[in-house]
């Protein structure tokens, strides 16, 4: 019999479920199902579990909201779950406004709509070359060839790092999002580090037009350079957010294409009209939501009528949001022609991804691409079954595709 | 007809650009919504409705007649 922790005092047992988001079992092909299978059971719309440290769970789409646009109640500071200290306060994610707004203001030019279709050149070029390395063979694994090297690859042109630096970039990525063993994770946690350290003193020293060199030759109101710490805390913020989301999110995309003959024909009929492609990858935000974000509690108080103390840890889990039938109708159902689409994959409130406009045109030119080269194919029946994956960014290490 | 937004809630998810560009657009340093045409044409209305209808934060409103 496994260990089962107990829950606090001040939790009424009808609140209580068993529920591990890391734990996706064996019969489980798709980590988002174990969310969807708490709404199916009729799991309270909040709850609380006492595994990973114990946190709390909300499912209906308006308290995701609420939470997301109340950070005086719920705090994006110190919010891991299950709790791990000592853990690097994020720039400006790991801080709530009015400290968030400082480096937010830094950042923001650099990811507005304006700037990121300004990147659309450097990313087709980079989605072009990847496809064409594999179009030309019968199948490839999509994750390793494609997922993966394709927003790795952005990272380093927006720090101004060589390309050649990509198989250093995917191996620290990869470790650092996979690894579960603690020694491999320190190891690896200090060699993030000391790579941003260099890449900004190096930005510091010769400073080119990308974001590493504007994070750290940024002042604050009096004209003074930022705490080093923050300078470093944001790079490893931005390394963090920017790559196994957009990974994850493509591998889902490009599993349910390759299941669907219909919704290929249909990217394949938008590729010159921009606009349609976009609203359709839209939808496909909505349904393939694969981040659960944290909030910690400031205080003692009520929510909705439970009682929650404060370091109480909340997870936000944005698919389950996102198919709330109180919003979405037929929420269940892929329609790549919705019409209203209010999904919250990149958050709300002041804690909005802001790099959603680049996943996005990330996730656009990486299928217009594809489709250009590949325009039909489907799952290899080799694949692994135990290639997935739960926790606060869900997904697949291995997607095999043939043609 | 016209279209007003609430800057303190607009979080620039940019739903509103993508929906209806003749009439909004993105500023260059926070990337939060620019109202082009306040006062657009009625063969925009059903765009600008959606866009309306698909701001994340709900920041966009239609106002009857010219005034506030």
């Amino acid at each position: 019999m496994s260990f089962y922790p107990q829950s606090p005092v001040h939790i009424p047992s009808e609140l209580v479920l068993d529920f591990d988001f890391f734990d996706v079992p064996a019969d489980v092909s798709d980590p988002v199902q174990i969310w969807h299978g708490l709404v199916r059971r009729g799991a309270p719309p909040i709850f609380y579990t006492p595994r990973n440290g114990g946190h709390w769970v909300f499912l209906r789409y308006s308290d995701i909201a609420e939470a997301y646009r109340n950070h005086e109640i719920f705090s994006t500071h110190k919010a891991q779950i299950p709790p791990l200290e000592p853990y690097p306060v994020l720039q400006p994610n790991g801080v709530d406004p009015p400290q968030h707004d400082v480096f937010r203001k830094i950042l923001a030019p650099m990811f507005t709509p304006l700037a990121v279709r300004r990147m659309t050149d450097g990313l087709q070029h980079r989605a072009e070359g990847l496809v064409s390395g594999f179009a030309a063979k019968s199948g490839c694994d999509f994750v390793k060839e494609y997922a993966a090297k394709f927003p790795t690859g952005t990272f380093l042109e927006l720090f101004g790092l060589p390309e050649e630096r990509l198989p250093e970039f995917l191996r620290i990525s990869d470790t650092f999002f996979r690894s579960t063993d603690p020694d491999i994770r320190a190891a690896n946690l200090l060699e993030i580090f000391e790579v941003l350290e260099a890449l900004f003193r190096e930005k510091e020293r010769n400073p080119g037009s990308d974001i590493a060199s504007t994070v750290v030759q940024s002042r604050d109101a009096d004209g003074n350079p930022f705490p080093w710490t923050d300078i470093i805390n944001c790079g490893f913020l931005l390394f963090v957010a920017g790559l196994d989301t957009v990974t994850n999110t493509m591998a889902y995309v490009w599993r349910y294409l390759a299941t669907s003959p219909d919704a290929r024909q249909k990217f394949r009929d938008r590729l010159d009209d921009p606009s349609a492609f976009l609203l359709a990858i839209e939808e496909l935000m909505r349904i393939n939501a694969v981040s659960n974000i944290y909030r910690r509690v400031t205080h003692d108080c009520e929510f909705k009528g439970v009682q929650f103390r404060r370091n109480d840890r909340v997870v936000l889990p944005n698919t389950v949001a996102n198919r709330d039938q109180s919003v979405f109708k037929e929420p269940q159902t892929i329609d790549l022609d919705r019409k209203v689409n209010n999904h919250v994959t990149f958050g709300l409130g002041p804690h909005r991804c802001i790099g959603s406009h680049l996943a996005k045109r990330e996730i656009m030119i990486s299928l217009q691409e594809w489709l250009r080269q590949i325009p039909e194919f489907e799952l290899d029946p080799d694949q692994d079954a135990e290639s997935v994956f739960g926790g606060p960014v869900m997904g697949f290490t291995s997607l095999k595709l043939r043609w | 007809m016209r279209v007003i937004a609430n800057m303190n809630v607009c979080q620039g998810h940019a739903r509103c650009e993508d929906l209806c560009p003749e009439v909004f657009s993105t500023d260059a340093i926070e990337g939060k919504v620019v109202i082009e045409q306040p006062e657009f044409p009625p063969e925009l209305e059903e765009k600008v409705r959606m866009a309306v209808r698909n701001c994340p934060e709900g920041a966009l409103r239609i106002a009857k007649g010219t005034g506030v």
